[in-house]
């Protein structure tokens, strides 16, 4: 009831957010939208803790600024290799340790990485090693446990 | 007041996200291989075209809200892309050109090797057709 409850709100919200519309006939018909999705979908339910929420949406929240920062900077290294009339690459693929359980952190961390340019997930092995393709091999290869274990941190904390 | 500098922001947004595309696309004619290549046109979508969304919030009628799912969206589903194409260039057997290294490659011709712990081959060795295939 409650996985119902919380993806009739979800599919709601993000109607509302594309319509831009807060009319009572737009918030009736969103309702219904959502309520249609959810009995197609059937949402399994799963254990929620709505007193974690605020908590969640924080570490959301800072997640998602890390990782804007982080693409930027990577973006423009990336644009100064591009640009370089050397064209200095030293491409390469590092194997990464997930080091999660669950297979939403793994393909979250894989999104992380792949989102960053420079850094791409190739294949992802069957014990959620990921196979990271770099531009340039060296300085990700020094950087990539370190990075991992920060994401993991951030990632953890938003789900558990 | 308020205007002009809604004015000054997107076209700010413009130039920046004009200028990644740009270099995205020098990217995709310049770099060597598929993978390579899928770095530089990664790039078109999370910088141009999420830019080029934030700059016509401040200057058209798009709602704030609108655009901020769009580009939820873009960022959720253009690393799946370009995971799924070099991927499947992998599968393919397309080399890794002037690759320094590839574990993937290591992984697959001995699949019981812990190739994430163990030690790396030296960075220098440097082979000129990249991966090889099994």
């Amino acid at each position: 009831m409650l996985a119902y409850i919380r993806l009739v709100v979800i599919c709601w919200l993000i109607y509302l957010a594309l319509t831009a519309n807060l009319e009572l006939s737009n918030l009736i018909a969103g309702l219904l939208i959502g309520l249609a999705i959810a009995a197609i979908i059937r949402p399994v339910s799963q254990p929620l803790a709505i007193g974690r929420l605020p908590a969640a949406l924080f570490n959301l929240l800072r997640y998602t600024i890390w990782l804007g920062i982080d693409i930027i900077r990577n973006g423009i290294r990336v644009a100064r290799i591009v640009l370089d009339p050397k064209l200095p690459i030293r491409p390469g693929i590092i194997a990464v340790k997930a080091g999660m359980k669950s297979e939403l952190g793994v393909a979250l961390s894989a999104h992380a990485i792949t989102v960053t340019p420079g850094e791409q997930v190739v294949e992802i092995g069957e014990d959620g090693t990921m196979y990271v393709h770099c531009l340039d091999v060296v300085s990700s290869a020094a950087s990539a446990e370190e990075a991992q274990r920060k994401r993991r941190a951030m990632l953890e904390r938003i789900f558990e | 007041m308020l205007e002009s500098l809604s004015y000054l922001i997107a076209v700010l947004a413009v130039l920046v996200g004009t200028f990644f595309s740009v270099v995205g696309i020098i990217g995709l004619v310049r770099l060597p291989d598929v993978y390579a290549r899928m770095h530089a046109t990664g790039k078109v979508s999370t910088f141009g075209v999420v830019l080029l969304t934030v700059a016509a919030v401040f200057v058209t009628p798009l709602a704030w809200s609108k655009a901020l799912v769009l580009i939820a969206l873009l960022i959720l589903a253009g690393p799946v892309v370009s995971h799924a194409i070099s991927s499947a260039a992998y599968r393919l057997g397309l080399p890794v050109k002037q690759a320094l290294r590839d574990d993937l490659a290591r992984h697959r011709l001995d699949k019981s090797a812990d190739v994430a712990s163990q030690p790396s081959p030296p960075l220098t060795a440097s082979r000129a057709e990249g991966a090889p295939r099994s």
